[in-house]
């Protein structure tokens, strides 16, 4: 269960907070879609609920964002990846650019997380499998379709493991292939009991997920918000 | 070296690249000291400078040994992947910070090249002449080198947080599932190698090495 | 206006981008260009300002092949957006950004300050003038992108994905510009991914696969 309690951050050198008073919670298995006009702090709700901010980019958090009932806190990023995974809307910048395979590319998380080798394997390929793309992992990471690479950025995040997943408009480079492929992966993901927090434009896409729908705007969210 | 380039078969390349790369400083260099060396043999006299074999020498020497080191590199850069690069040095306990910024580096050219010839082309299209006369194309550095350098920049702050999200910066051991082999072969011609350097180095310190007249 | 003729194109590491191509837009004409990635969209449209040229086949614009011309020329004739438009912002204000392409076509003076403001606003960035491109979101920018070759007055206009990312107000907003663009005679040319943004704005949808046309019609036919 991934749960903010009345969030709100403030990027470093800003004088307002991007976003205030953010209640949600996501159960396991359950997926939220946030909705709402560009510069409303979706990008940064995701980058909260994900720990990389105040994690990774400083600023200042007030409120709680809670994983599975236990607070994030102060904890670094890298010591959550195993908790909360996050996808965001660019394919190509996802990428390492140090791999040679898919397969290598899915399983660095795992092998970050010094998990011992069979582990790593087994892991590599249950994301592959969830994600659908098995009959790529031989292939090389640069030269696949938008699509192709998302769903590389979301078995990346699978292989370790988070039973949280936040995704930053994921399909909002995609053609309609590419975005049929994520839903894909997002509807079999919330099926094996992940926890999925989306932002989107496509509201298509959020509802042929069965999302539930909230919106934000000016940083509030708007009209009724826990899921 | 030069067996190595090609045994890889990237001679051409490396030598390609490594005289590009020599090529403006080797230009100064030469500039500055055949024309401002001490020497006695006069070659030839350009105004109130004076060109002397000696200077000549020196350039010589200084451009080929800006060469070797280039062509070291590029043979380097060209031979090796970066993945294999990253996948040995943490494997002998380089952090993985360290050892992927080190081949973040090899990959960074390609990369920005790629970058480089995108941004031509949305520049050109917006009526920017890099096929006019050589004024036009130097003020048209501007135009074309912000956006690369800018952008790459920005795309380094999207990267860093994904890489952060996959437990990058996470101290500790990692089990890597392949690194690349070190075969005995290998090990052997490393040794010599070193053993070749230190002799060199050993030599030209005792003044026992031979002179190219 | 733009007339191609049995275009092919081939890029260097082999992938075969045209491959008999044959399409005619007229001037005035509002068209969308779709397909999977891979099927030549974004190949063609450079075939028009000359970034690209064809290995076989021509290019006429305007009933004159556009064989030896350079490409800034021909960006008079078409005005281009690109589908990142990181790749082209340099400068240290929107107006100077907006102003680039304006005066490389020509615009001085008091014409170049009036068409500056102009496509400023059109986008809605007139607020924020002498702000820098990149304190300004994502989406602002690709606005911004717009706006600068609105600037440019050209012709024929060609915007590569110019609704990505953007909001609904915001793709509202091309969705006029496109319009306006119409109503003032200019060809206007998408490539979109972005459905409802064909819908909207375009009354005739090319469609594109393994380098040729494969479907040409109204948009009913041919949108998904």
């Amino acid at each position: 269960m991934l749960e903010l309690r009345s969030v709100g951050y403030r990027y470093p050198g800003y004088r307002r907070r991007a976003i205030d008073g953010i209640s949600l919670t996501i159960g396991d298995g359950e997926i939220v879609g946030i909705v709402g006009p560009n510069e409303a702090g979706k990008s940064t709700t995701c980058l909260v609920a994900a720990g990389l901010a105040p994690g990774s980019i400083g600023g200042e958090l007030t409120g709680e964002v809670l994983l599975d009932g236990v607070a994030i806190g102060a904890a670094h990023p890298h010591d959550l990846a195993g908790r909360v995974g996050i996808v965001f809307a660019n394919p190509a910048s996802q990428l390492s650019g140090i791999t040679g395979t898919v397969f290598e590319e899915v399983a660095l998380g795992a092998v970050n997380l010094g998990l011992p080798i069979e582990t790593t394997l087994a892991r590599t390929r249950a994301a592959l499998r969830t994600a659908g793309i098995e009959d790529l992992a031989w292939r090389a990471p640069q030269r696949l379709s938008g699509g192709q690479t998302q769903l590389v950025a979301i078995a990346s995040m699978l292989a370790m493991q988070p039973r949280h997943l936040v995704l930053d408009e994921p399909a909002a480079e995609l053609d309609g292939h590419g975005r049929d492929l994520v839903g894909a992966a997002l509807r079999s993901l919330a099926a094996r009991g992940t926890a999925l927090l989306i932002a989107e434009h496509d509201l298509d896409l959020l509802q042929a997920i069965g999302a539930h729908i909230v919106a934000i705007e000016g940083g509030r969210l708007v009209a009724g918000a826990v899921a | 070296m030069l067996p190595g380039a090609i045994a890889g078969q990237v001679a051409r390349l490396v030598v390609r690249r490594a005289a590009l790369v020599t090529l403006p400083l080797a230009i100064a260099v030469g500039l500055v000291s055949v024309f401002t060396r001490h020497g006695t043999t006069a070659l030839f006299s350009l105004g109130p400078f004076e060109a002397t074999l000696e200077g000549a020498d020196f350039a010589a020497r200084i451009a080929l040994r800006l060469f070797v080191m280039a062509a070291a590199l590029t043979l380097f850069g060209a031979t090796t992947a970066p993945r294999a690069f990253i996948a040995d040095l943490e494997r002998r306990g380089v952090s993985p910070r360290l050892a992927f910024a080190i081949g973040a580096v090899l990959d960074t050219v390609p990369a920005l090249v790629e970058r480089g010839r995108q941004v031509v082309d949305a520049q050109r299209a917006r009526g920017l002449d890099t096929e006019g006369r050589g004024l036009q194309r130097l003020t048209a550095i501007v135009p074309l080198a912000g956006p690369v350098v800018i952008g790459a920049l920005h795309q380094v702050e999207a990267r860093s947080l994904a890489l952060e999200a996959r437990a990058f910066g996470r101290p500790g051991a990692r089990h890597l599932l392949w690194a690349p082999a070190d075969t005995a072969t290998e090990r052997a011609i490393r040794w010599l190698l070193m053993v070749a350097v230190v002799a060199l180095i050993g030599a030209a310190a005792t003044g026992n090495l031979p002179h190219v007249p | 206006m733009i007339r191609c003729e049995d275009l092919a194109f081939t890029y260097p590491d082999g992938t075969r981008a045209l491959d008999g191509l044959d399409l005619s837009i007229d001037a005035g004409e509002r068209v969308a260009i779709v397909g999977r990635n891979g099927s030549g969209k974004s190949t063609l449209v450079r075939t028009w300002n000359g970034l690209l040229r064809p290995a076989s086949g021509r290019v006429l614009i305007d009933g004159a092949a556009i064989d030896g011309q350079r490409v800034a020329a021909l960006a008079r004739i078409v005005g281009m957006t690109f589908q990142d438009p990181d790749r082209q912002l340099f400068s240290s204000t929107c107006r100077r950004e907006v102003a680039f392409g304006a005066r490389n076509v020509g615009l001085r003076g008091r014409e170049l300050e009036a068409a500056v403001e102009a496509a400023l606003a059109a986008v809605g960035l007139e607020d924020r003038v002498d702000a820098n491109p990149y304190d300004l979101g994502g989406s602002r920018r690709r606005l911004l992108a717009v706006a600068c070759v609105l600037a440019m007055g050209t012709p024929v206009v060609v915007l590569d994905e110019p609704t990505m990312g953007l909001d609904k107000a915001e793709m509202e907003r091309v969705t006029g510009i496109v319009s306006r663009l119409a109503a003032e005679g200019r060809t206007v040319v998408a490539i979109s991914h972005d459905l409802q943004f064909v819908a909207a704005s375009f009354a005739r949808v090319v469609r594109l696969d393994a380098g040729r046309v494969v479907g040409d019609g109204p948009v009913a036919i041919e949108v998904d």
